[in-house]
């Protein structure tokens, strides 16, 4: 109906007029007008947005009409009778239709009559004239303005509620002409709610305990159990880092691994205990910054440190820096404001009341944390926190000052012993000097030369291989050798340059990094029929790689190795010293295996070996040395790689050196993990408006300050990021609550009051439901920030409770934006792999810690740049834990969850798309870890005690992946299918061994009884494919 | 009508409902969504072919991408004033208060070696300037459109891959893919509208470069691999033969659609037809991916070898993907960033490339393809006409270039743009444009406006204003449009 459409003039007029004089008689009487001047911002526009802005403001306009604009409030209804006129009270509709029934129905058409005391301020402001100044011509967008505690609507249909909240939605129901959806079955719901709440089905004993509770509080008893429980956290935490952009690697080239997880362990902590939200928000934007400071009120701060960092060699810092914070400022926007600021970060927001001053106002709050790279070459900056180690057991804290202790017990040793054998130096000096130690060097004749990498070699002239063909990934040398030599008492083993070798070796790998790693470097001897191992006890190099030490060539750890990185392109020698002189006789053959394990074929191109027979003591000098010694001037340089090498011909001081590295070595293993935080600096730096947010290009300056529009009244906000982060926990700020519970709603059903949930500002859609949310978003703020209050609240309402069964009553909410049904959505990514894991039996409890890395193919990780991590897969319970502990690269995030639509959390993501492809149904098909769970699951489905009957075992997989009973038919489709497959595998008996064969090492499940298993895993790959697995 | 149509997953499972239930769109005013869709699309898919602004020119697109940059004044700008000047300090105007990636001193000007290896020839009808390192595209040089004026705002890799491939230099935009895709749909239903393929390294940008940002993530490019599944999780099980699978999909299937019976939500039938659709692949893929069937004459021509990674295998399924209706292939190949031995690794590089891309324009020209398939030519940004480092003089093994973004050169061919024609002028030492500037965006805008589309049209609302690819930049090059 028109609200202010005509009606007859003719008949009712006067008699409206007389009422109004007699009400305005009635009220002169109480209060002198004279005395009061009535204002339109502080006054007038909180009635009207009390009242009227719900129906007549920018979210609707019925009518036509917008009370909201002074325009519009000046103009005239259909009836052309003025709405307002200044002066006249009496004959302005705005006063007509609020107190006089006659006129039609008595506004505000939904709610109850406005307060005498409001309808007289209203008239005193038109009779004072109806001063409606310019700055408030538009009254503030919807969401800007404060939120006020809607009353709860009244309903025709007294029966359907089950709390407020059905209440708003009722009412709309009512509006729309809608019947709402029946309840659904309690299967439904129970399943429904747990995978809302904790992201994982509910186990049968749950569902049965539900089932047979017919108590009134037995629903509520489900939502407690499931707000209690550790899985809540896990679950609810997987959207708050997606607006965190949590994610465990720098993003960009070089998209190294950085620990951050500390914070994704803190939310999903603070998610359980129901920090209140108003903390949760202050901690996480300046924890750091809160007097006295906790541990965890510091780790909290990593919500900001999760941006993408740039360490791409020549990137300015500067530049970089910039970046983050801009990026800082857009997300801190969007999550906490629900608005987009990214416009004001050019120019003044064009439909917002942003501008560009406010942009960098918040900027500057950002402004003052150092910056997080540290330069470690030429053009090349590394990322390096700042960080905070986190806190050490005391057992091992303990571990770490013994070993402490211990280091400096051996150096002193040490010192004293290099001071005792320097004396020697001198003299030493002139015996190298004179010996030619070169001719003493006999190359090994090579008998024989493979490899396990399949190359091609050729022994050359000199006595040195040369080795072509295939480029392995990792290969092992294996030469037989002799030597003429009687004894020998060093080995020498050179990688040599070759024309042939890429960029002249004498790496294999890379032309550029031609770069060989020798991982492990053995000797054995063969003769009188008997085969030993030859140990060395020593070993120097002309060169070492740092990290990459000649030492480790032959520690029998194959992790650690002998490189020659940057030093390409020229050959190298390495000289390994026997542990006592090795005898040999006519027959003796040598065996020497090089192993060369590091990958991405770093292996030598040209090796050539040679033995040693002389006086270690005396050694062996390497050529290079003896011309060391007889020069009459060296280099500081030149006489410590003199020194070096001296005393690295003490056994003792050798032994020493490596017992020293080994405790370090234990030590550096117990080292804190870290976590990134947000620090401030002493000074804060100047912050300027910056043309297009380039940081080269610094206009005025500014300060720290909030969005003007908001203004932050008399209250005293400090001028740094915790003053912020109160201002927006404040009052001042309607928008925290509002966007906030609008995500909530949207995760529990799909899609959001406002359905642009990332931009509540004027381009954003209306809400469907404007008092809802706003109840909610007072329900929020007035039980003390209470998550869990909401979520109880909401999955509790009889709108939560619907059945999302499409009836024909969906052909008038076909988008369920009016809830006429019950919420029915694909799980998100983690959770359909989360839920598969919990169906199958397979799913691990641990919380928190490093992230881990489950399943995924070969040659996902392949990116460019320095210290790229390897994915290696968990052979342990960490291959199945829940999703949010995954590790997640961003330039390559985990493959199954790409296609579930997960982001790459490389910038801020509100809501991920739901979409339905064909590479979802390969992933739950063919996902190598999709058939480890089906696995389980079949062998869950085998071992269950109480079920004999395939019949049975099919309703028990069932209801595991769907919580209901299947109907018959469904139990007959899945009987012929498993009565085919057992044919199939009578004709292929192999398939048995095959499909009991899809799992990984460390897999925790066992049964006898493959031959049955091989038929029910189809069963189990089919009910973990079904639309009704992977929706909630 | 692309512009404020985001259209989501929501909104197709919607649409398809309001078909499913017998009510018209034209009779659901429901918002402004569908007021400037009032053409409704009879198919339910996202990647259902969509009607461009106007008449195409180009349907498809094959977009090389060279990763790292590749040194487009030994390729495709020819300045014999570089040659002349070579070894000389470069002018300050070319280096004071400039900021580049690595140098940090006055560099010495780097121009093309006197080498007949080097050497440019005019080639075709047209005389094109293209280098002796690219014998065979010398021979396609008719067929390109050569833009030598290209600029962009970012001298960093991954900045400048994602400022070039989704219009901004940060993470978080849709790649130009799958603007296209989003635009136009894709002809092939049983294929991602979207593919990428990819030799060497992943980009510094990552997946972000053929990621789809804000528009649904049906539209990001899927990496077609050559190693293992081509598509991630194609095959089967160890120990599940076909009959099995088919048997099991089709149970799911069955079951789904006693569910559906139950329930009618339309997902539930969409899901059931992406199944199918996923036993499709099961055998559509394996077969695109294997070229065993082409010709001696095709493989001779491409330098293809069946079951090998290689940039030539790469170019002949982008042939065979587009022959079968994918709208947009991505090819990304790395190794291109050459700051030292630039005249050592170009050769190399160069060789493994230029045979099979001249190859993919002649087969797609034999193949009538070529006049509605656009091959493009890209990297993040060109070289600098100076040398990087103190040894980057005097010796030719080790001199290399700096990244460039105030002008460098890439082409286009077929797809609508003129044949043998070069666009846009560099100074004689090869710095700056001094005549028809190019941006990134205008690139962008024209690759847009050959597929029909309106660059300021195609847009998506997001945090509540609408995006385009070209931000609020482009204008297309029209005189490049044959």
């Amino acid at each position: 109906m028109m609200i202010f459409g005509s009606f007859d003039r003719h008949t009712k007029q006067s008699l409206r007029i007389f009422s109004i004089l007699g009400a305005v008689l009635f009220y002169s009487a109480g209060v002198d007008a004279a005395d009061r001047t009535i204002d339109f911002v502080t006054d007038v526009e909180p009635i009207l947005h009390e009242h009227c802005y719900r129906c007549h403001g920018e979210v609707q306009d019925k009518g036509g009409l917008r009370l909201s604009r002074r325009a519009a409030a000046f103009g005239v209804a259909d009836s052309e009778e003025p709405i307002i006129l200044a002066g006249k009270p009496d004959q302005s509709l705005l006063i007509v239709r609020i107190i006089d029934s006659d006129a039609g129905d008595l506004m505000p058409s939904d709610g109850d009559p406005l307060s005498k005391e409001d309808v007289e301020t209203l008239k005193l402001w038109i009779q004072q004239g109806a001063n409606w100044p310019d700055s408030a011509a538009v009254a503030k967008h919807w969401a800007y303005q404060p939120i006020t505690r809607p009353i709860v609507p009244k309903i025709k249909n007294h029966n359907w509620p089950l709390n407020p909240v059905d209440h708003f939605i009722a009412r709309k129901h009512e509006q729309q002409g809608i019947t709402p959806a029946l309840q659904a079955e309690k299967t439904r719901w129970i399943r429904r709610v747990s995978l809302a709440l904790t992201g994982l089905p509910p186990t049968l004993e749950q569902l049965d305990s539900f089932l047979n509770d017919s108590s009134d509080s037995a629903h509520e008893k489900v939502v407690d159990r499931l707000l209690a429980s550790k899985r809540f956290g896990e679950k609810w935490a997987t959207g708050w880092l997606d607006l965190a952009r949590y994610a465990d690697s720098n993003g960009f080239q070089a998209d190294q691994i950085r620990d951050s997880w500390a914070y994704r362990d803190w939310v999903i902590n603070a998610l359980n205990d129901n920090m209140p939200f108003d903390q949760f928000v202050v901690e996480q934007l300046a924890g750091d910054l809160i007097p006295n400071a906790t541990f965890q009120q510091k780790v909290a701060t990593g919500f900001h440190r999760t941006v993408t960092c740039n360490v791409e060699a020549g990137v300015h810092p500067e530049e970089n820096r910039t970046n983050q914070i801009i990026d800082r400022v857009n997300t801190t926007g969007v999550v906490f404001l629900g608005t987009s600021l990214v416009c004001a970060q050019c120019h003044d927001h064009k439909y917002d009341p942003f501008d560009m001053e406010d942009y960098y106002q918040l900027f500057a709050y950002f402004n003052n944390t150092p910056l997080e790279v540290k330069k470690t070459g030429g053009v090349t900056w590394d990322f390096y926190g700042p960080k905070m180690d986190l806190p050490l057991s005391s057992e091992i804290q303990k571990q770490r000052e013994d070993l402490g202790l211990q280091i400096v017990d051996l150096e002193k040793t040490q010192t004293e012993l290099i001071s005792q054998v320097k004396k020697s130096y001198p003299q030493w000096l002139k015996q190298i000097a004179v010996v030619d130690s070169q001719n003493q060097w006999r190359t090994l004749s090579i008998q024989k030369f493979s490899s396990t990498g399949e190359e091609e070699s050729e022994i050359l002239d000199d006595g040195s291989v040369l080795v072509t063909g295939t480029i392995p990934d990792r290969t092992a040398y294996e030469i037989l050798a002799n030597s003429d030599l009687p004894q020998i008492t060093a080995i020498k083993l050179e990688g040599l340059t070759h024309e042939k070798l890429p960029g002249s070796g004498p790496g294999r790998g890379d032309e550029d990094r031609a770069n060989f790693i020798l991982s492990e470097f053995s000797l054995q001897v063969q003769q009188d029929q008997q085969l030993d191992s030859v140990p060395f006890s020593n070993a120097t190099a002309d060169f070492s790689q740092v990290n990459w030490d000649v030492s480790g060539a032959f520690d029998g750890d194959p992790k650690t190795g002998w490189a020659i990185a940057p030093e390409f392109h020229k050959s190298h020698w390495a000289i390994f010293s026997l542990a006592s002189p090795l005898k040999l006789n006519n027959s003796s053959q040598l065996k020497l295996r090089l192993e060369q394990n590091y990958g991405q074929g770093r292996t030598i191109g040209r090796v050539r070996l040679s033995a040693y027979s002389g006086d270690l003591s005396m050694l062996n000098t390497p050529g290079d040395l003896t011309e060391l010694a007889r020069k009459e001037k060296r280099s500081q340089k030149e006489e410590q790689k003199l020194l070096t090498y001296f005393q690295d011909q003490n056994v003792e001081l050798v032994k020493l050196k490596k017992q020293i590295k080994t405790v370090q070595a234990q030590l550096k293993k117990t080292d804190p993990p870290t976590t990134l935080v947000m620090v401030e600096m002493d000074k804060p730096r100047e912050t300027h408006i910056l043309s297009r947010g380039d940081y080269l290009s610094p206009r005025e300056k500014v300060t720290t300050g909030v969005p003007k529009l908001f203004g932050a009244g008399d209250d005293y906000y400090p001028p740094n990021r915790l003053g912020l982060a109160q201002w927006i926990v404040s009052d001042h700020n309607p928008l925290l609550p509002r966007v906030t519970v609008n995500r909530w709603w949207a995760e529990l059903f799909g899609r959001g009051i406002v359905t642009t949930m990332e931009d509540l500002g004027s381009q954003g859609e209306p809400p469907t439901h404007p008092e809802l949310l706003d109840w909610l978003a007072s329900e929020l703020k007035s039980n003390g920030w209470s998550m869990k209050h909401v979520l109880k609240t909401i999955v509790l309402s009889q709108t939560y409770r619907q059945s999302s069964q499409f009836t024909a009553e969906s052909n008038k909410d076909p988008e369920n934006k009016w809830c006429s049904r019950g919420p029915r959505f694909r799980l998100a990514a983690e959770f359909i792999r989360d839920n598969a894991l919990a169906i199958s039996g397979l799913l691990s409890d641990k919380m928190a810690g490093p992230p881990v890395m489950p399943f995924q193919p070969d040659g996902i990780w392949r990116s460019i740049g320095r210290n790229q991590p390897k994915w290696i897969t968990a052979n342990d319970e960490d291959r199945f834990r829940r999703g949010v502990f995954t590790v997640w690269k961003r330039d390559a995030p985990y493959p199954s969850f790409v296609s579930f639509d997960a982001p790459d959390r490389t910038a801020c993501v509100v809501n991920r798309s739901k979409t339905n492809t064909p590479l979802q149904a390969l992933t739950l098909l063919n996902d190598p870890a999709y058939s480890e769970m089906a696995l389980g699951l079949a062998m869950r489905m085998l071992n269950e005690p109480k079920r004999h009957t395939d019949r049975d075992r099919i309703i028990y997989g069932f209801r595991l992946c769907t919580s209901r009973e299947p109907k018959t038919e469904e139990i007959d489709i899945l009987l012929d299918l498993l009565q085919q497959e057992r044919e199939t595998i009578k004709k292929n008996p192999d398939l048995v061994k095959e499909r009991a064969g899809l799992k990984l090492p460390g897999f925790p499940h066992k049964t006898d009884n493959s031959q049955e298993l091989a038929a029910w895993f189809a069963i189990s790959n089919t009910l973990l494919n079904l639309d009704e697995t992977v929706t909630q | 009508m692309h512009n404020v149509n985001p259209l989501d997953a929501r909104e197709l499972t919607r649409r398809y409902f309001l078909q499913k239930s017998g009510v018209g769109l034209g009779a659901c005013a429901l918002s402004t969504l569908f007021q400037q869709d009032s053409q409704a699309r009879g198919n339910q898919s996202p990647l259902a072919v969509k009607s461009p602004h106007f008449p195409a020119r180009a349907k498809s697109v094959i977009y090389i991408h060279l990763v790292g940059a590749p040194s487009h004044l030994d390729l495709f700008d020819y300045k014999p004033e570089l040659q002349k000047r070579s070894g000389q300090l470069c002018p300050d105007e070319f280096f004071v208060g400039k900021k580049l990636a690595f140098i940090r001193e006055q560099p010495k000007l780097l121009g093309t070696p006197k080498d007949a290896q080097y050497e440019y020839q005019k080639c075709g009808e047209s005389g094109l300037d293209i280098s002796n390192l690219m014998p065979h595209l010398q021979t396609v040089a008719d067929e390109m459109t050569v833009i030598k004026t290209i600029t962009t705002d970012q001298f960093n890799h991954a900045p400048a891959q994602l400022h070039l491939l989704t219009g901004f230099g940060r993470f978080g935009r849709p790649s130009i893919g799958s603007w296209v895709t989003y635009g136009l749909g894709s002809e092939n239903q049983n294929l991602p509208g979207f593919v990428v393929l990819i030799t060497g390294n992943i980009v510094g940008a990552g997946s972000s470069a053929w990621g789809s940002g804000f528009v649904p993530s049906v539209y990001q490019g899927v990496e077609f691999r050559s190693q293992g599944d081509p598509v991630l999780f194609l095959s089967n099980p160890k120990g599940v033969p076909v009959e099995s699978r088919k048997r099991i999909i089709d149970s799911v299937n069955q079951l789904n659609q006693v569910q559906f019976a139950d329930i009618s939500d339309p997902e539930i039938e969409t899901r059931i037809s992406q199944y199918e659709m996923a036993y499709r692949m099961q055998t559509s893929v394996p077969d695109l991916m294997d070229i065993n069937g082409e010709t001696k004459q095709i493989h001779e021509m491409y330098g293809t070898e069946p079951g090998k990674t290689s940039f030539a295998n790469n170019c002949l399924l982008a042939r065979r993907l587009v022959q079968r209706g994918v709208r947009f292939v991505q090819l990304f190949d790395s190794g291109w960033d050459m700051h030292n031995g630039v005249f050592k690794l170009l050769p190399k590089k160069c060789g493994e490339i230029d045979r099979p891309i001249a190859a993919l324009i002649k087969d797609l020209k034999q193949q009538g393809m070529l006049d509605d398939t656009l091959v493009v030519w890209s990297s993040e940004f060109g070289r600098t006409p100076m040398a990087q480092g103190k040894n980057g003089l005097g010796k030719v093994s080790t001199a290399g270039r700096d990244h460039h973004k105030e002008g460098f050169a890439l082409w286009m061919a077929g797809g609508g743009v003129k044949g043998g024609f070069s666009y846009g002028k560099t100074d004689e030492l090869g710095y700056a444009p001094v005549e028809n500037q190019v941006d990134v965006h205008d690139f962008n805008a024209t690759i847009l406006h050959l597929l029909g589309m309106n660059h300021e049209r195609l847009s998506f609302k997001y945090q509540g204003r609408p995006y385009r690819l070209t931000d609020i930049f482009g204008n297309v090059i029209k005189d490049v449009i044959a």
